[in-house]
């Protein structure tokens, strides 16, 4: 398996991170640029460029055949999904097994048994992994309010296709089932093209926590230690933590050698990560999915471990054993991750695209941007919204927190808007420096917020 | 392999005698490159991207081989062309391997000096054994063909230039 020029299929921050991380082991790149991106960080670093297609991701970064064709033309024998896009397409990784090129990632059966979320609860049920209580494939209304009679209101049902949060609904009492299963069904085969729906326990007060790990073609599974992942809004994470920290020494153990049991009977190649939740109340955690790709907050475990895991990609794609045992991995100091989106925190967190004016970055000991962004960067609005990941590194989490504040105040951000000033009323905020927060205490900051700041 | 630097100024004096322009020898952790005249583009533009063509009937194999860099210049200078002498280019509307004719062996679609009108199917581009066919967008005449049959052609990337 030859990686030496690497089609880089995937754009914006991400994208120059596999970029770097191909440089820092003499590979070549090619970025994969879309129309509106001709102009991007990625494109400017790669060794080449191909320019894919129109600016709409549909008619270019989700094109499998454009993808494997530029692949072919630009004469790569490698290619890197990134995250998103088409990462956790099972098609692609196929496609380009079937085309000789090397894919950055797991095997196509590795994405298709963890794609399918109600199989991998099954899988991960069967090598003793805990699940959330829950039921089968609900195939209408009535087998659904009898299976939730059983597991206990509140249920959330779920379309097996989905994942990342997408493709979840809340049902309260067995009165709301029969509706939200009928629209839940219907949005699932909208959506994915597939309408199988499951049920979950509501975890009301839970965390997430989940698990990074790495497999190699040896059958060698490691882990590299858990993130919490609790700030989310709209299911999308906003902050990232590693350690987790509010997670007592003994269930994060727990966590973490199930997540690489799990990997393990897989079979599982390359970088994964595998999500669970975290019940405050109970102390229990159960497995909630695993994601086929390197994942955006990956930066929080490479700072607490000093592994570069994109290098790690590569490595393991091209045949390489991994360089270190499960032993050798030690975990060193706390590290946050602050992601930073052209958003407009003012006006209800509406997407705020446009052209930068000033682009500086904060600096100092322990601070790592990972970014596309540069003064007189155009931000295109076909995409999302990330703009940056501020990860802070120190020797606790209360001199991680105190960098923090200090990184976001010397964050410089002109012609555009950005989530900044909300970050930094999240990171001051009491409840977070005590560790007192869930899944859903961000929605609620977040409704303060903007309460007070658009009233 | 070692090399030695003798051996390294043998190489490059055979290349400079040859009449290669670009030369790439790669064996395990050995990379040598050697390029004459114009240096290989590193961070370029997508219009020097363009790569050699692949075989035309097998898929192409990847091959670690770099483009010779004459072709690269064909679509910027396509380009130049058209702006100092108000001519339409058509552009390839997705990204994959251009073919002139319908099928091998077969005349043409276009060729030059034909008149063209907006609705000209004036080739084909492969995409994956999917074959989509190019509309001429423009009227005219055409007055160069820029991309070659079987040539790998990146989205956006001029094909024909068309005087109006």
């Amino acid at each position: 398996m030859k990686v030496t020029r690497v089609l880089v299929a995937n754009r914006g921050e991400i994208a120059v991170r596999i970029i770097r991380a191909c440089q820092s082991l003499g590979i070549e790149t090619v970025a994969a640029v879309s129309a509106a991106d001709r102009e991007s960080l990625a494109a400017k670093m790669a060794n080449r460029v191909v320019c894919i297609g129109p600016p709409r991701s549909s008619d270019s970064y989700l094109k499998t055949g454009t993808l494997v064709a530029a692949a072919h033309g630009m004469g790569c024998d490698a290619l890197h999904p990134g995250y998103g896009f088409l990462s956790e397409r099972a098609e692609l990784a196929q496609a380009c097994v079937d085309n000789k090129i090397t894919f950055i990632g797991p095997s196509a059966d590795n994405i298709t048994h963890m794609g399918d979320k109600l199989a991998a609860r099954k899988i991960a049920a069967g090598c003793g992994v805990p699940t959330v209580p829950g039921s089968d494939h609900a195939r209408n209304p009535r087998e659904a309010e009898a299976q939730a009679d059983k597991i206990g209101y509140p249920v959330l049902l779920k379309a097996s296709a989905g994942g990342g949060g997408r493709g979840i609904k809340l049902v309260l009492n067995a009165a709301e089932m029969q509706t939200t299963f009928s629209t839940a069904a219907a949005e699932a085969r909208a959506a994915f093209g597939n309408d199988t729906l499951y049920m979950e326990r509501y975890v009301g007060n839970a965390r997430h926590v989940e698990v990074q790990v790495l497999g190699d073609g040896y059958g060698n599974v490691i882990h590299l230690g858990e993130r919490d992942c609790s700030l989310q809004r709209r299911h999308q994470k906003i902050v990232e933590e590693a350690p987790a920290y509010a997670v007592s020494q003994d269930v994060r153990a727990k966590i973490c050698n199930a997540a690489a049991a799990l990997a393990r009977s897989i079979g599982y190649q390359n970088a994964g990560t595998v999500e669970f939740i975290f019940d405050n109340d109970t102390n229990e955690f159960y497995f909630l999915e695993m994601n086929t790709r390197i994942q955006v907050e990956h930066p929080v475990t490479e700072m607490i471990t000093g592994v570069d895991l994109v290098a790690q990609q590569l490595r393991i794609a091209r045949g390489e054993p991994l360089p270190f045992k499960q032993a050798d991995i030690r975990f060193s100091g706390h590290a946050i991750e602050c992601r930073v989106n052209a958003e407009s925190p003012q006006h209800g967190f509406r997407p705020c695209p446009g052209r930068i004016a000033r682009w500086q970055t904060p600096e100092g000991a322990g601070i790592r941007v990972d970014s596309h962004c540069y003064s007189g960067y155009f931000v295109p609005p076909f995409y999302d919204s990330l703009l940056a990941k501020l990860i802070v590194h120190g020797e606790d989490r209360s001199q991680a927190t105190t960098r923090t504040k200090q990184a976001l105040a010397s964050f410089q951000v002109s012609g555009i808007d950005t989530g900044i000033p909300f970050l930094q009323t999240v990171i001051d905020d009491a409840d977070y420096l005590n560790g007192k927060v869930n899944t859903r205490w961000l929605e609620k900051k977040l409704e303060n917020y903007t309460a007070y700041h658009t009233a | 392999m070692e090399l030695s630097e003798d051996d390294v100024l043998h190489i490059l004096k055979l290349i400079d005698e040859s009449k290669f322009d670009y030369f790439q020898l790669e064996v395990g952790e050995l990379k040598i490159t050697v390029s004459k005249g114009e240096p290989f583009p590193l961070a370029s533009s997508p219009r020097s991207a363009a790569v050699s063509p692949p075989a035309a009937v097998e898929p192409p194999k990847p091959s670690p081989a770099a483009p010779p860099p004459a072709q690269q210049s064909a679509a910027a200078r396509a380009d130049a062309r058209a702006a100092a002498e108000g001519l339409l280019p058509i552009v390839a509307p997705l990204l994959g391997t251009f073919y002139v004719a319908p099928e091998p062996g077969a005349p043409p679609f276009v060729q030059l000096g034909a008149a063209i009108t907006e609705d000209t199917t004036v080739g084909l581009i492969e995409v994956m054994k999917v074959f989509n066919s190019v509309r001429s967008s423009v009227k005219g005449t055409v007055v160069e063909v820029v991309a070659q049959n079987g040539q790998f052609v990146e989205f956006g990337e001029t094909l024909f230039l068309v005087k109006p």
